[in-house]
């Protein structure tokens, strides 16, 4: 077999899980690395809302985002338990091997925002593909303006990330918001959707030169978008990543395709001013 | 690589495909531009039957159950345990303890030997095709009524109907091809009335839509042959020519009015009226109903063949009555004879002539009583009489019956014939795995009475062996004289035994596209269209049809419950996990509701502030249930539509109550939750 | 461009050049009554091959991309995990391909090789893979009731991406060469050179055969692009063209020009799995729904319109520097619910004049 210049872009190279952390009912972060050296380096090189794909073989193939920040050292995936694949991997015991390959999709471009103070915006385990963009403005902080942080979810233990959002608040000019749908006895934060922390007392978000980073389910999505609006944001201020049914993750199954874009390819990442023009549910 | 044409073996339309091979797999497959019941076009499932033909994750050797563990054996002793145990329990039990139950999915050929076997060598009438319970109901009516019990048109003949009547099948999920040959049939400029409950995607198609609460078809016809007759609309020349019994018929038509009618059935009159008109106007008119799954009384299908007397339409191209066989061979298999009560052929088996020329044939007595049916079999006295139970391709678990899990705990002794290890093969005692589609040349026969070949194209798997071959070697070890070399032979004989089947050789059937029965020895071109003949031949039979007494919802249970059987028939099919496309579009359902679900209809679930997916709870007066409801617009306002996988829900509602009719007033209500 | 004169008696030599030059060659072959089918040509076949036939149906596309193709093969042993890419590089020949099909390859290489990545199964295949294509000019024979090559001007005679071209000018054929390697072939004795009267007579049949397509489609054809292309198509036109398809998948699995597919893993041993793609249909209710639940496009008429918004919408005739309608006419065949693309195309036409009559093309 002569070797071929092309890359075979289906073939996923074998990885280790290394452990389990649990982080809400029925979403684990897996923590692991590749068992190829040279992989593990071309693998690093992604950039905050690429995704990768990951194989269980028997199983399937499915896309996740990447959550860790490439500035930071382990590489891990945050998945929910929604189908057979996903199970799958909920399974699997730190030592045993699946497979990746990516990473994939345009990402948030990071640079082109220097100098704008950033809102993120998750509801739930939006907050997963949104967490490598939060980690590395934190880590170029200088780059950027005032950084601020609203997250819901629907009780307290559906927080995501709970730890990392204790520390990013300790973060000099970091503002961190929190809000649940329900409280429980012990909750004495905010009670609300995501929305009503913007107009909180004290709470002050600003407009220019504002990038807003918007994620989470459809329903908060629009009424996020519909508050961000109201406040003067403008539709290519406002970023999110879109989730479609993928199979190949490189342009091709035809699967993500929305109106003119492939998700896979032309996003994850796009602006609402974009997601407007694709014409499709979100 | 190779191109071989076949036969579809999914549904009874029996579509032309070629396969493509490469080496000893299956690669491709494609639809027949020529072949007549297709042209060119197939449905989903064909266009990956090639990838369940080409399923690796088969059964590979015989199984026997041993310590209550099923352990793979030898062939020899597989089949020698199975000629031992039949032996041991006739003897004991008799005859009438051992029951055969196919699949209507098998080969002629294979169900041919199968009750061979079962009335020949072990002298039992037990043998029936598990999935139709009420494909006897078409079967006696039109035998009664017409003679011959089955379409009595082509399907490339609804080209030239200048009116359809689509009668309750969902022809887009259970026949898709045909449902296209009516779409383009109607886009050419044939009327198309769809009579039903549900508003399936024919229906949407359709010019007059005359959707009607379940089981009320016989109330509709009659009405409409009331109109038809009122306005002087009927074929008077043919009636006189050709049909017997008009008297009785009409002194029972003059109690039908068209405004209880609508009543009952919930359409508009005017409607009605439409479609009557629609029907006996047209030059030709084609009426199309389901034979198989779902419970339809003997007085509805008499009804649609009275008004299909009343407007001459049979005996001419494009005109006629398609009593629908919606798996691939339940035509096949009912003609060899896979019938409790009839012999190959449908002759009775309490006919002592018919007995008599079997006898002859086959070269034994032959027991004179008809046998039990699948139904009766899995009942609560069947399990008791019944011992043995033989399941040839058939997995009763996964198909209409309520119950079949603890039933199959009671036998004492069940063989199971199979490609896959079914739900209901994990109960039996010895497996025999067989070759698959693809993989041997048998025949089936097409709602349209094609008999056609499924070629062979790759070799089984080693050591596995067509399903027909297997019985043969059993009925050797238990005594019998049979020699098939292959399944042509088995043919041959069949031509011997089936008048109507009497040129259909092999040689004969690889010519062109199969041939559409009577293909007799002489007339070996088979015959597309049946009454063909004029006036002296055949004799058509009107039935008089008392008018249904209309029945009325008790006022605590305004809503009909309906338990249906075919719709999600394919869904839980086992050959469509063996396809990645399949598998993706039919389980979509299980993934949308994992828990099953019961049909709404949207405005009914606005009224009632029902959510799709939420929990609803569903009252009898036998007993109640809660379920998810699937919101749907293609669902009757009031009614319920229950799938038959909800077995638990059905046992639920009915508790000790017999659950005989498919239908039982009922209420619906949100539970909180 | 090079072009040669060859005896009609030599025409099929060329098959047999192929074959002696290595090539495993593919050609039509008849099936049964109008079936015709791409087949490997072997000693056996050689004397049944023919020039005019129906276009076969199962497109030949899949010789590049096929139904069912694996990609890996995985074996599992103690916890490990060994993953074996598939390579497979056929030296072969397409003999006898048409003129659309010639542009749908072409498409597909667009598609599959001219992008951010380019598919290493498909460049396999692609890569040793001579195109010797027929001028459709037997109007009974070659042109089905269903083709519309002139409207998507890809045909009856391709203008580039075939390695040879052949041409029937009744006693002889007229052979043009598109690439180097089919240059190489003309210089076989076979060949000789042409002269101005053979041009003259191509450019004859030429136009004798656009004759033979319906006047008036091609006009249709580009404002219905307009139409979709603006969103001008009518919402209830699309739900008529909807309630009509039964979700076969049949238009694009026969498609030269689609290249959806799916990829599941599949058991092939006790410790052994290997990962299939298959065509796909966006069509079906499973195409774009997620794990969790969420579709969106559940009605069917949502998923209907995808596959011509797909095929017509500039957009995407920019993106791939070519339009994914060949003009072939197998989805017309195909069609159950006959809203193939001329029905469609028709369809939309008439609704969107009736709406906003001003908008009718003149020509």
């Amino acid at each position: 077999m002569s070797a071929s210049a092309t890359e075979n872009v289906y073939l996923p190279n074998v990885a280790v899980l290394d452990r389990v952390v649990t982080e809400i009912p029925e979403v684990k972060t897996f923590y692991w690395h590749f068992e190829d050296a040279a992989a593990q380096k071309r693998f690093r090189k992604f950039r905050p809302g690429q995704f990768a794909e990951v194989s269980l073989f028997g199983t399937g193939e499915f896309p996740t985002s990447l959550p860790p920040s490439p500035t930071e050292d382990e590489t891990f995936f945050t998945v929910r338990k929604v189908g057979s694949c996903t199970n799958a991997l909920h399974e699997l015991k730190p030592g045993d091997k699946f497979a990746v390959r990516g990473p994939y999709g345009n990402g948030f471009p990071m640079h082109e925002y220097y100098g704008r103070n950033l809102v993120f915006v998750a509801g739930g385990i939006g907050l997963i593909p949104l967490r490598s963009a939060i980690v590395y403005a934190l880590k170029n902080r200088d780059k950027y303006r005032r950084i601020q942080i609203f997250h819901g979810a629907k009780t307290p233990g559906e927080l995501m990330y709970v730890p990392d959002l204790g520390e990013w608040g300790k973060s000099p000019g970091v503002e961190c918001y929190l809000t649940v749908d329900r409280a429980d006895k012990n909750w004495t934060g905010n009670v609300g959707v995501v929305g009503s922390l913007f107009k909180k007392p004290g709470v002050q978000v600003p407009v220019e030169s504002t990038i807003a980073f918007v994620c989470g389910p459809p329903i908060m999505f629009r009424f996020v978008i519909k508050d961000l609006l109201a406040m003067g944001f403008r539709e290519r201020h406002i970023v999110s990543t879109l989730e479609r049914y993928m199979k190949c993750g490189v342009g091709k199954c035809g699967h993500c395709c929305i109106g003119v874009a492939y998700v896979c390819v032309d996003g994850p990442v796009f602006t609402y001013e974009q997601i407007q023009r694709l014409g499709e549910d979100i | 690589m190779a191109h071989t044409l076949t036969t579809c073996m999914f549904c009874g339309v029996g579509c032309g495909v070629y396969l493509e091979t490469s080496g000893n797999r299956v690669v491709g497959a494609y639809p027949s531009v020529s072949h007549p019941a297709n042209q060119g076009r197939i449905c989903l499932r064909g266009w990956h039957v090639h990838e369940v033909a080409d399923s690796q994750d088969r059964l590979k050797a015989p199984l026997i159950k041993k310590k209550g563990k099923l352990q793979e054996v030898s062939w020899d002793e597989a089949f020698g345990f199975i000629a031992q145990r039949l032996s041991e329990i006739r003897q004991q039990h008799g005859p009438d303890s051992i029951a055969f139950l196919n699949s209507p999915r098998c080969s002629n050929e294979e169900s041919y030997l199968f009750q061979k076997f079962a009335r020949s060598v072990i002298g039992t009438n037990n043998v029936h095709h598990g999935t139709g319970v009420y494909s006897n109901n078409s079967i006696n009516v039109l035998s009664e009524m017409i003679g011959v019990p089955a379409s009595t048109n082509s399907i490339r003949e609804l080209d030239s109907a200048e009116a359809i009547i689509v009668d309750g099948v969902d022809l887009v999920r259970r026949m898709p091809t045909l449902a296209g040959a009516v779409i383009r049939a109607r886009v050419n400029g044939a009327k198309l009335i769809v009579v039903g409950t549900r508003r399936h995607r024919v229906a949407e198609n359709a010019d007059i839509f005359v959707q009607i609460r379940p089981n009320t078809e016989a109330m509709l016809y009659g009405a409409m042959a009331k109109i038809i007759v009122d306005r002087g609309l009927m074929n008077l020349g043919f009636i006189r020519q050709r049909c017997a019994d008009y008297e009785p018929f009409l002194a029972e038509l003059q109690y039908y009015d068209l405004l209880t009618t609508a009543e009952v059935c919930g359409a508009a009159p005017e409607l009605i009226e439409k479609a009557a008109l629609a029907y006996a106007a047209a030059k030709s008119a084609a009426l199309l109903y389901s034979t198989s799954m779902e419970e339809r009384s003997k007085d509805s299908i008499r009804a649609v063949v009275n008004l299909a007397l009343l407007t001459g339409n049979l005996g001419k191209k494009g005109s006629g009555v398609f009593a629908l066989t919606e798996q691939n061979n339940l035509q096949g298999v009912c003609d060899m004879g896979m019938l409790p009560d009839r012999l190959p052929g449908y002759q009775l088996v309490s006919d002592p002539g018919a007995r008599a020329r079997f006898e002859k044939i086959w070269g034994t007595k032959l027991p004179a009583s008809a046998g039990s049916g699948a139904r009766t079999v899995f009942s609560g006295n069947g399990v008791n009489k019944v011992k043995a139970l033989w399941l040839l391709r058939y997995d009763p678990i996964s198909t209409a019956f309520r119950d079949v899990a603890s039933s199959l705990r009671r036998y004492e002794f069940i063989v199971v014939q199979h490609l896959f290890m079914t739900e209901s093969a994990q109960h039996a005692d010895v497996i025999l795995p067989t070759s698959a589609f693809g993989e041997e040349q048998v025949s089936f026969t097409s709602t349209e009475r094609r008999i056609q070949l499924a070629e062979k194209v790759v070799d089984p798997p080693a050591g596995l062996t067509p399903a027909w071959d297997q019985i043969g070697h059993i009925a050797r070890l238990m005594g019998a004289q049979w020699e098939y070399g292959s399944a042509a032979e088995v043919m041959d004989e069949i031509c011997e035994a089936v008048p109507l089947y009497g040129g259909a050789n092999y040689a004969n059937l690889a010519r062109e596209y199969g041939r559409q029965w009577p293909c007799t020895k002489d007339r070996p071109l088979g015959t597309p269209f049946l009454f063909e003949e004029n006036g002296n031949g055949h004799r058509f039979h009107f039935a008089a049809v008392s008018k249904p007494a209309g029945t009325t919802l008790p006022k605590e249970f305004p809503q009909i419950l309906v338990f249906g059987h075919s719709l999600y028939y394919w869904n839980l099919n086992v050959l469509i996990r063996h396809s990645e496309t399949l598998r993706r579009e039919y389980r979509a359902l299980w993934l949308d509701y994992p828990d099953g679900f019961v049909e709404i209809n949207d405005e009914d679930a606005k009224r009632l502030g029902i959510r799709d997916g939420q929990k609803i709870r569903l009252s009898a007066a036998s007993g109640s249930a809660t379920a998810p409801a699937r919101v749907t617009a293609e669902v009757m306002p009031g009614t319920v539509y229950i799938p038959y996988f909800m077995h638990e829900l059905e046992r639920q509602v009915f508790r000790a109550a017999p659950n005989d009719s498919n239908l039982v007033a009922g209420r619906i209500e949100k539970e909180a939750a | 461009m090079k072009g040669r004169i060859l005896d009609r008696g030599d025409v099929l030599k060329i098959v047999d050049l192929l074959r002696a030059d290595g090539y495993e060659v593919i050609a039509p072959f008849h099936g049964r009554g109008r079936d015709t089918f791409f087949d490997k040509v072997t000693d056996e076949n050689r004397s049944r091959l023919e020039i005019h036939l129906p276009n076969p149906y199962y497109p030949p596309k899949r010789y590049v991309f096929p139904h069912i193709e694996r990609l890996l093969k995985v074996h599992k042993s103690n916890g490990d995990l060994r993953i074996e890419p598939t390579c497979y590089r056929p030296k072969r020949a397409l003999f006898g391909i048409r003129s659309c099909d010639v542009a749908g390859i072409y498409h597909l290489d667009r598609f599959f090789l001219g992008k951010e990545f380019a598919d290493i199964y498909y460049e396999d295949r692609r890569k040793n893979l001579f195109l010797v294509n027929v001028v459709c000019t037997d109007t009974q024979r070659d042109i089905g009731e269903e083709c519309f090559c002139v409207c998507t001007d890809t045909g009856p005679a391709a203008r580039d991406h075939f390695d040879l071209q052949l041409m029937d000018l009744g006693e002889e054929f007229m052979v043009v060469a598109g690439t180097s390697a089919g240059e190489a072939l003309l210089s076989n004795p076979l060949f000789r050179k042409g002269t101005e009267a053979h041009i003259e007579k191509r450019r004859q049949i030429l136009d004798a055969v656009r004759k033979r397509f319906k006047p008036d489609t091609t006009s249709w054809f580009t404002a219905t692009v307009r139409y979709v292309s603006q969103e001008k198509v009518l919402e209830k036109t699309w739900e008529e063209i909807g309630k009509r398809c039964v979700e076969c998948g049949g238009c694009t699995y026969v498609c030269p020009a689609c290249t959806c597919f799916t990829v599941s893993d599949r058991q092939a041993g006790p410790n052994e799995i290997e990962r299939v793609r298959t065509w796909d249909a966006c069509a079906l209710g499973g195409f774009t729904r997620m794990a969790g639940g969420f579709n969106p496009r559940r009605a069917v008429h949502d998923r209907r319109n995808r596959r011509f918004f797909r095929k017509l919408a500039h957009y995407f005739i920019q993106r791939e520097l070519s339009m994914a309608c060949v003009g072939c006419g197998r989805c017309a065949a195909v069609c159950h619910g006959d809203i193939g693309m001329p029905s469609v195309v028709e369809m939309i036409r008439k609704a969107t004049e009736e709406v906003a009559p001003n908008e009718r093309v003149s020509h």
